[in-house]
C-alpha cells in the first residue's frame, strides 16, 4: 500500500511538468499580451514592461525560470494585477471555490445517494420513475440555464435571496450558486448508485446474506451500499477536485470571486504567472483526488489489493 | 389513496408561488422604477464600476472601472465638472493661461491634505508628473502627457545633444525645415502682456532659472537607443555631421516642464499650444500620488495599510472580485460638503447578473453601458434608465495602404452603401455619427457634412475605379470584378459588434453585390492585428474622449503611429490642427478644427457609423449623479435621498 502510494506521488511530478509545459506553450502561441490594450502604449513603456518582466529574453531561459519557480511551489506575480502574488490570489479565492464546491458536494452525495438507493429499492415504481425522470431533466439543463431560472424565480419574484454576489461563509446568498452547482452531480450520483445498487442487490452475496437471514436493514447498509456506491467513488473522487476548485460557469452567473473566475480572467488576461499558477494547483488537486479515490477501493472492495 | 397527500404538497406550493409572484410583479410596476425602490440603511452607495480594477495606482491604469475609483480616492489640481465634465477647481483654487495656451500656472489652497495629515504642496505635483512619465512606472497613459515640454522626450528614453567645448545644446530649431513659429512657452520671456487680459493676477509668476530654460528655443532630442539613433542620423547627412563629437545627454525628470514656483503655485510649459490642456490634467494620469509612500513600499504602496491618498474618500477594503470599499476621509479639504459615509464598488461584467443585482435592490447604480441591447425597450421606460449622449465615436477603418481600398472612389462608395439611419434606429440609443467628432457633445463645433446614403452613386463610384456593378434578372447587383478576397472586415468578439458587422455586410451585399467576409478575433488578438495594420480592407473602430474637446478625437489621426491604424496621414491635416491650437478664440479655433476634420473626411480613412449613447440606471433616491458625456462622477456630490418628495422621476436636468 505505502508502496503504490509512494509510486503514485512520484508520477504526479512528470505529469505536472508537462501540463505546465503545454499551457506554457499554448499562452506562447496565443496572440496579444497582458499589456496590449484598446489604446496602444508608447514604445519606451512597452520596453521597459518587457525589460522588467523578462520578456526579452530568449524563450529557453524564460521557460527554465518559470519551471524552476513552480516547482518551488512560488508562482510568481501576477501581471495585470501588479504586486499581488499568485499564492495570494489562490490563497485568498479557494476558500470561496471550496466553500460552495464542498456544500454542493454534500448536498449532491446526500440527495444522490439517498434517492438512487430509493429508486433500486423500489424498482418500477412512481417513486423509480419520477426521481430517474427528474436525474434525467438534471443532466441534460446546463447549469447557465438553471442559474438564472433559479434566479429569476427566487429572487426577481420572490426576493427571498440575492441574484449573485458573495456575501461570505454560509449566508443565504450561497443556496443558489449551491443548488445550481450540485443539480450536475446530484443526478449523476442518483443514475450511479440506483445502477450500481441493482446490479449489487442481484449478486451472489447479497442472497448468501438474505440465506443467512440477515435484516433487510442491515444487508442493504452493510453489504449492499458497499459493493453498490463503487461507481460513485470513482464518479465523485475526480468531480470533488473540479467542483472545490471552481466551476466557471456558476462563479460566473452569480459573480463570486472564486478560482474558476480567476482562471477565465487570467486567459483572457493573458496573464501568464496566473494561469500557470491555477492549472498547477488544479491539476495536483486532481491528481491527489485520484489518489485518494483508488485508495479508497482498497477499503470498499475486499477484491482490491496494492 | 395513501399517496395522495404528498402529491398535493408541491401542488399547493406552485399555487401560492404563483400568487407571490403575481403580487409582487403589480406592486413593482406601479411605481413605474426598474424594481425595488428602497434606500439603503447606512449612508452607503453601492455602485457596480464594471471589470475588476488593475491597480488603484492612478499612474498605471486608463481605464473607465478604474478612473471611477480613483475619482474617489485621489485628486488633482483640476476635477470634472459633474455634469458639463469641465475642469473645475480642486487642489487647485485657481489657474491662469498665457495667451497662446501653451504655459498654465496654478494656485494651489492652502487647506489641501493627504489621508495622513501631512500638507499638500507644489512639489507633490512636480514628483506625481514626473512619476507618471517616467519610463519605468511603464504608465499606459503617458502619452497624454506628452504635450509637456520634454515629456515625451523623457518618456521614451531619448537623448539631448550637448556640445561640451561651447557647453551649449543642439538646437531643433536647426534641424526641422519651415517648422511652425514657436509657442509663447518657447519664447524669451515678455514680462507684461504675456498671460490673457482675464487672468487673475497680472504678475502670476515668479522668474526662475528653470522659467528662463523652459522659454529658451526647444532642444534636439535624439532616440536614446543606440540602433535607433544610428538608423535616423544616416538619414540625414546634415544632423549626423552636426552630432558627430558630441555627447549624448539622457533627458532627465528633471528636464520636463513642470516646476514648482513656491510651495502653492505649480507651472506647467507645454512643448505646443493646447488650449484643452486643463481638461486632460483631471485625467487619472495626473492626480497625486504620495512620494514619501511610494518610495517607501515600492509596487505595494496601494495596499490597505500602506495607501495614502488625497481625494474625498480613502480605501478601507480591497477584496478583488469582490468589493473595493472606500470611506469618508474626515481630512479631505472639502469634507464638510462630501455627503456619503462609505461607497462599495462592486466589480462585475456580466450585464444580466448587473441588472439583476440593481432591480432586486442590492445596488444602487450600474456603471455604463450596463442596459444591452435587447433590454432596452423594456429597461428604457423605467424612470430610473440615464438616457444622454456620450463622448464616444464608433466607426469603421479603412486600411489604405492596400488595393483596392487604397482608392478613394471605393472607400466613398462603401461608406454611401450604408444605409445608417436604419443601424441607428435598431440600435435605438445612439445617434448618427458624420466624421470623427460625436454627435450632440460640441454643441459650437460644426461636423462634417454627412455622407448620405446612396447606393445609387456607390455603385457608379466603384465602376469609375474600375469593378463595374451590374444588375442582374433578379434585381440585386453584382461586382464580379471587385477582388473579394482583399477585402474582409475584422472585429473583436461581442455579439453587439457581431450584429453590426452582419448589418454592414447585408448592406454592402444588397447595394454593391459585394460580399465582404467577416473575421471575429478575441479581443487581444484583434488590438495586436489592427495596430499593426494587419488588417484586409476595414477593421472595428471605437474611441472614447479623453478630455472634453473635438481634439481628442482629431488627435487620433495626428501621427502616424499610436491609434492611426489606417494608413492614412496627411501634413495639411496637422498644420490645421497646430494652428487651430495655436487660436485663443474659441470660434476661430473650433473653424479650424472642423476644417481639419472636413479634410480627414474627403480623404475617408474611416466610414462614421454611430455616436454612442449613455446607458445605464441610478435608484431614484441617488442624487448629485449625472449622465455626464464621460460616465465619470465627482463623488463628493452624491447623496442618499430618504424623502420620495425630492427623488429624481426623470434623467436629472443637466443644464
Amino acid at each position: 500500500m505505502l508502496r503504490f502510494i509512494i509510486r503514485r506521488l512520484l508520477i504526479t511530478i512528470p505529469t505536472i511538468l508537462v501540463v505546465i509545459t503545454l499551457t506554457w506553450g499554448l499562452i506562447r502561441l496565443a496572440p496579444g499580451n497582458f499589456y496590449s490594450g484598446e489604446k496602444k502604449l508608447p514604445k519606451s513603456v512597452e520596453a521597459a514592461i518587457r525589460e522588467k518582466y523578462g520578456l526579452n529574453q530568449p524563450w529557453y531561459v524564460q521557460y527554465a525560470k518559470t519551471m524552476s519557480h513552480i516547482l518551488r511551489l512560488d508562482f510568481g506575480t501576477s501581471l495585470k494585477y501588479e504586486g499581488q502574488s499568485v499564492n495570494h490570489i489562490i490563497a485568498r479565492s479557494l476558500p470561496v471555490s471550496a466553500t460552495v464546491g464542498l456544500l454542493a458536494y454534500l448536498l449532491a452525495l446526500a440527495v444522490g445517494i439517498g434517492v438512487g438507493c430509493i429508486a433500486a429499492l423500489k424498482q418500477n415504481s412512481f417513486w423509480d420513475y419520477a426521481s430517474m425522470t427528474l436525474a434525467m431533466l438534471g443532466i441534460s439543463i446546463p447549469n447557465f440555464v438553471l442559474g438564472p431560472l433559479l434566479v429569476l424565480t427566487f429572487s426577481l419574484y420572490l426576493y427571498w435571496v440575492p441574484p449573485a454576489r458573495w456575501y461570505g461563509f454560509f449566508n443565504r446568498g450561497l443556496i443558489l450558486p449551491v443548488l445550481t452547482l450540485s443539480a450536475v452531480y446530484m443526478a449523476y450520483i442518483a443514475r450511479l448508485t440506483r445502477a450500481g445498487m441493482l446490479e449489487v442487490l442481484r449478486s451472489d452475496y447479497i442472497r448468501t446474506a438474505r440465506a443467512k437471514g440477515l435484516s433487510e436493514k442491515a444487508i442493504i447498509m452493510r453489504h449492499a451500499l458497499r459493493g453498490g456506491l463503487m461507481p460513485v467513488v470513482s464518479f465523485t473522487g475526480p468531480a470533488l477536485a473540479f467542483i472545490l476548485t471552481g466551476t466557471v460557469v456558476v462563479e460566473r452567473i452569480f459573480s463570486l470571486p472564486g478560482l474558476g473566475n480567476y482562471f477565465i480572467q487570467a486567459s483572457l488576461n493573458r496573464d501568464e504567472p496566473l494561469i500557470l499558477g491555477i492549472v498547477a494547483f488544479v491539476a495536483m488537486t486532481l491528481l491527489m483526488m485520484n489518489l485518494l479515490v483508488d485508495i479508497a477501493y482498497g477499503f470498499l472492495d475486499p477484491r482490491i489489493r496494492y | 389513496m395513501s399517496c395522495s397527500a404528498p402529491r398535493f404538497i408541491p401542488l399547493a406550493i406552485l399555487l401560492i408561488s404563483c400568487v407571490i409572484i403575481a403580487g409582487c410583479t403589480a406592486s413593482a410596476s406601479n411605481t413605474g422604477f426598474f424594481g425595488k425602490t428602497q434606500p439603503p440603511d447606512r449612508n452607503v452607495l453601492r455602485y457596480i464600476t464594471g471589470d475588476e480594477p488593475e491597480s488603484i495606482d492612478p499612474h498605471k491604469t486608463t481605464g473607465q472601472p478604474e478612473t471611477r475609483i480613483l475619482m474617489a480616492l485621489y485628486e488633482g489640481l483640476v476635477e470634472y465638472d459633474p455634469k458639463t465634465m469641465d475642469p473645475i477647481p480642486a487642489i487647485a483654487e485657481r489657474w491662469d493661461e498665457n495667451n497662446d495656451s501653451s504655459e498654465f500656472v496654478f494656485h494651489l489652497r492652502k487647506n489641501a491634505r493627504w489621508s495622513n495629515g501631512d500638507p499638500i504642496n507644489a512639489n507633490d505635483f512636480v514628483y506625481s508628473m514626473r512619476r507618471a512619465l517616467n519610463p519605468e512606472t511603464r504608465a499606459r497613459g503617458a502619452s497624454l502627457g506628452y504635450y509637456i515640454k520634454y515629456a515625451q522626450a523623457y518618456n521614451s528614453g531619448e537623448v539631448f545633444v550637448h556640445d561640451a567645448q561651447s557647453n551649449t545644446f543642439l538646437l531643433a530649431r536647426d534641424f526641422t525645415p519651415n517648422a511652425a513659429p514657436p509657442p509663447l512657452s518657447e519664447q524669451p520671456l515678455s514680462g507684461d502682456g504675456e498671460f490673457r487680459p482675464n487672468a487673475q493676477e497680472s504678475q502670476p509668476d515668479r522668474d526662475t532659472a528653470f522659467h528662463q530654460l523652459m522659454h529658451s528655443p526647444e532642444r534636439l532630442t535624439l532616440p536614446g537607443d543606440e540602433k535607433a539613433r544610428n538608423k535616423l542620423l544616416a538619414k540625414d547627412a546634415k544632423l549626423q555631421a552636426a552630432v558627430a563629437g558630441k555627447d549624448f545627454v539622457r533627458v532627465r525628470a528633471e528636464d520636463i516642464g513642470v516646476e514648482a514656483v513656491d510651495d502653492s503655485i505649480v507651472r506647467i510649459s507645454l512643448s505646443q499650444s493646447a488650449p484643452f490642456f486643463k481638461g486632460l490634467l483631471a485625467n487619472q494620469l495626473f492626480r497625486l500620488v504620495p512620494r514619501k509612500i511610494v518610495e517607501q513600499y515600492g509596487e505595494h504602496w496601494t495596499e490597505v495599510g500602506h495607501i495614502v491618498s488625497c481625494g474625498p474618500f480613502k480605501l478601507q477594503s480591497w477584496k478583488p472580485y469582490d468589493v473595493l470599499k472606500v470611506v469618508r476621509d474626515p481630512v479631505y479639504w472639502d469634507a464638510a460638503n462630501v455627503h456619503l459615509d462609505e461607497i462599495d464598488f462592486y466589480p462585475t461584467t456580466d450585464l444580466p447578473t448587473e441588472l439583476n443585482l440593481y432591480k432586486v435592490g442590492y445596488v444602487d447604480a450600474l456603471g455604463n453601458h450596463a442596459v444591452p441591447n435587447a433590454w432596452v425597450d423594456t429597461v428604457r421606460v423605467a424612470k430610473d434608465y440615464m438616457d444622454a449622449p456620450e463622448a464616444g465615436s464608433i466607426y469603421l477603418l479603412i486600411n489604405t495602404t492596400k488595393p483596392p481600398m487604397n482608392d478613394l472612389r471605393v472607400r466613398k462608395a462603401f461608406d454611401m452603401a450604408i444605409d445608417k439611419d436604419t443601424w441607428v434606429k435598431w440600435r435605438k440609443i445612439t445617434r448618427p455619427l458624420t466624421g470623427i467628432t460625436p454627435l450632440g457633445i460640441f454643441h459650437d463645433y460644426q461636423l462634417p457634412t454627412p455622407v448620405k446614403f446612396d447606393p445609387e452613386q456607390a455603385r457608379q463610384l466603384l465602376g469609375a475605379a474600375g469593378f463595374p456593378v451590374t444588375k442582374k434578372s433578379d434585381g440585386s447587383y453584382s461586382c464580379p470584378s471587385f477582388p473579394d478576397g482583399q477585402v474582409e472586415y475584422m472585429y473583436p468578439t461581442a455579439t453587439s459588434n457581431k450584429i453590426q458587422a452582419e448589418f454592414m455586410q447585408a448592406q454592402w451585399k444588397q447595394n454593391l453585390g459585394i460580399v465582404v467576409q467577416l473575421r471575429a478575433m478575441e479581443f487581444k488578438t484583434f488590438i495586436d492585428a489592427r495596430a499593426n495594420l494587419d488588417y484586409k480592407g476595414f477593421a472595428f473602430g471605437g474611441f472614447s474622449a479623453d478630455y472634453m474637446d473635438p481634439f481628442t478625437f482629431l488627435s487620433i489621426f495626428y501621427t502616424q503611429a499610436g491609434d492611426n491604424s489606417t494608413g492614412w496621414w496627411d501634413q495639411k491635416y496637422v498644420d490645421l490642427l497646430d494652428e487651430g491650437n495655436r487660436t485663443p478664440d474659441r470660434a476661430k479655433r473650433f473653424e479650424l478644427l472642423a476644417k481639419a476634420e472636413s479634410l480627414m473626411m474627403a480623404a475617408q480613412p474611416i466610414i462614421p457609423l454611430e455616436t454612442g449613447a449613455v446607458n445605464w440606471l441610478k435608484k431614484p433616491y441617488v442624487k448629485g449623479m449625472y449622465p455626464n458625456a464621460g460616465s465619470v462622477f465627482a463623488w463628493k456630490d452624491v447623496y442618499i435621498e430618504r424623502d420620495p418628495a425630492k427623488w429624481d422621476y426623470a434623467t436629472p436636468d443637466m443644464k
